[in-house]
């Protein structure tokens, strides 16, 4: 059993900060980090992740690249993206592991309308309960990275739980622990965004000086952060440039819900009491 | 009851049956909708099969809506359209609603309010389809769509929602003997001449 503190809870009040003795204690926040100068396209982290989830292998189309599948699919939750790019007249060759992002203000989970279908544990994993999924896919327009896939039969909709059943018992996600040049790292958000910092640092010691970190406060920074070469053009590795939660969404699940409520409201107390102060419209009969 | 009261048929059964199954098919998508609308109200999802089956039935429920509401359409729009009288009355609307009527142009078959609510409700039909298909099937509907129809779907249903309950108000409690002419079919001499008399007088004449 998951016995993680929740944050957030899908079309929930939220639960509120722990009290009572021990309240105070600072819960860590987790991460993954991945270096994509480290990543040598290997996909161990993609076996991996199909092995410790269950989940088929599947045969895709070819595409002309070295991708295993062209999207992440309701089975297939971490994907490296290859990515061929152009700059200054030199040619880019892009590796870079895509996954649920695990945003601190997810998306998803401000679109979802099912109580209890997304939940954000405090740790900062961002999980989908299935037994309360309805299907409706409002979570895949709320996520900026399209992240989440529809389950054409079950109609359940699907992502990386960073492996919260792995880390609510101590261990490093599936990704993670099969990771053969340390590309992938996990942590406390803390520690990993400084250990980020720092290989930026080096990196643009070495001369690669558009090197940055990949953490976008567009959704409140994530907890899959990444270290890019090209940090100012994220685009190049297939990361969206600067992902909020769509003002769209934002705007129906905000001042929306209020307007719309007070209309529906107002509806039916302005009829009840248009009948209270005018009563019903009477006639004298003329006819005869 | 007596046999021999003197009716006048208002609406023939053709036009209650379509009547009530767009009630019917809008009155369950409604219910379906509004628990998916907001938590607080997700409880609806429980009374209706819980919340994958609301999810599955729902679209279906505007499906059905969507044909009722298109048989109706077809034999109701010429009936419905504004004219110069209808303009002056919906000017004088607020003297209607606190009834004083003077000055108020009469009324045909269906006075200026009815026919706004039928092109109120049009317009809103038209628009929830088209944004309900794009979120039947989010997975193979491009992503501006969806973040329009995701926006569009709620403002359209709570404009139409708010017309209905107008329009339960009026069909019941604010004009008696309104509910009888869409359940039964037919309303007293008197009342037709008071609430529609220039439809009253093209009846008597035939």
């Amino acid at each position: 059993m998951n016995t993680t503190l929740v944050k957030a809870i899908s079309a929930s009040p939220a639960p509120g900060p722990p009290f009572g003795p021990g309240a105070a204690k600072q819960t860590h926040t987790v991460a993954k980090l991945i270096d994509t100068t480290t990543c040598i396209g290997c996909k161990a982290c993609e076996v991996a992740c199909q092995e410790w989830n269950d989940q088929p292998f599947l045969i895709g189309a070819f595409e002309g690249t070295y991708q295993t599948l062209t999207d992440l699919t309701p089975s297939f939750w971490n994907l490296i993206k290859f990515n061929e790019a152009e700059q200054e007249g030199h040619l880019l060759w892009l590796m870079a592991k895509y996954q649920c992002m695990h945003c601190v203000d997810p998306g998803c989970l401000k679109a979802c309308p099912a109580p209890g279908a997304i939940v954000q544990y405090t740790n900062g994993i961002v999980d989908f309960n299935a037994e309360n999924c309805i299907g409706c896919g409002y979570c895949m327009t709320g996520c900026p990275f399209d992240v989440p896939k529809l389950h054409p039969r079950t109609k359940k909709v699907q992502k990386c739980t960073l492996c919260s059943d792995r880390v609510s018992v101590g261990l490093e996600p599936a990704c993670i622990k099969a990771c053969p040049t340390n590309c992938l790292s996990f942590g406390t958000r803390e520690d990993l965004l400084a250990k980020a910092e720092a290989r930026v640092e080096a990196l643009k010691d070495e001369g690669r000086s558009e090197s940055g970190i990949y953490n976008p406060p567009g959704v409140g920074g994530t907890h899959v952060v990444y270290v890019l070469a090209h940090a100012d053009h994220p685009e190049n590795y297939g990361l969206p440039r600067d992902p909020a939660i769509p003002w769209t969404v934002a705007l129906w699940k905000g001042p929306l819900k209020w307007l719309g409520n007070l209309v529906l409201l107002g509806g039916i107390l302005g009829t009840f009491f248009h009948y209270v102060r005018y009563g019903p419209r009477r006639y004298k009969d003329e006819t005869g | 009851m007596r046999l021999d009261e003197p009716k006048v048929d208002r609406f023939n059964v053709v036009e209650r049956v379509t009547h009530w199954l767009v009630a019917l098919s809008f009155l369950y998508t409604t219910l379906t909708g509004l628990a998916l609308w907001s938590p607080r109200l997700y409880w609806l999802a429980a009374v209706f099969g819980g919340g994958p089956t609301v999810r599955g039935w729902h679209p279906w429920g505007g499906v059905a809506f969507a044909a009722f509401f298109a048989f109706m359409f077809r034999a109701w729009n010429r009936q419905m359209r504004l004219e110069q009288d209808d303009r002056r009355w919906l000017r004088l609307a607020h003297r209607y609603a606190v009834h004083n009527e003077e000055g108020l142009p009469e009324a045909g078959r269906f006075n200026a309010g009815q026919k706004s609510l039928f092109w109120i409700q049009a317009a809103g039909a038209v628009v929830l389809i088209s944004t309900g298909v794009v979120l039947w099937w989010p997975e193979t509907m491009p992503r501006a769509l969806r973040l329009t129809a995701i926006l569009l779907h709620p403002v359209a249903a709570v404009v139409a929602i708010g017309g209905l309950i107008v329009h339960i108000y009026m069909g019941t409690a604010a004009v008696p003997e309104a509910f009888r002419g869409m359940i039964q079919g037919w309303v007293r001499p008197g009342w037709a001449a008071s609430h529609h008399p220039k439809w009253y007088r093209e009846v008597t004449r035939r």
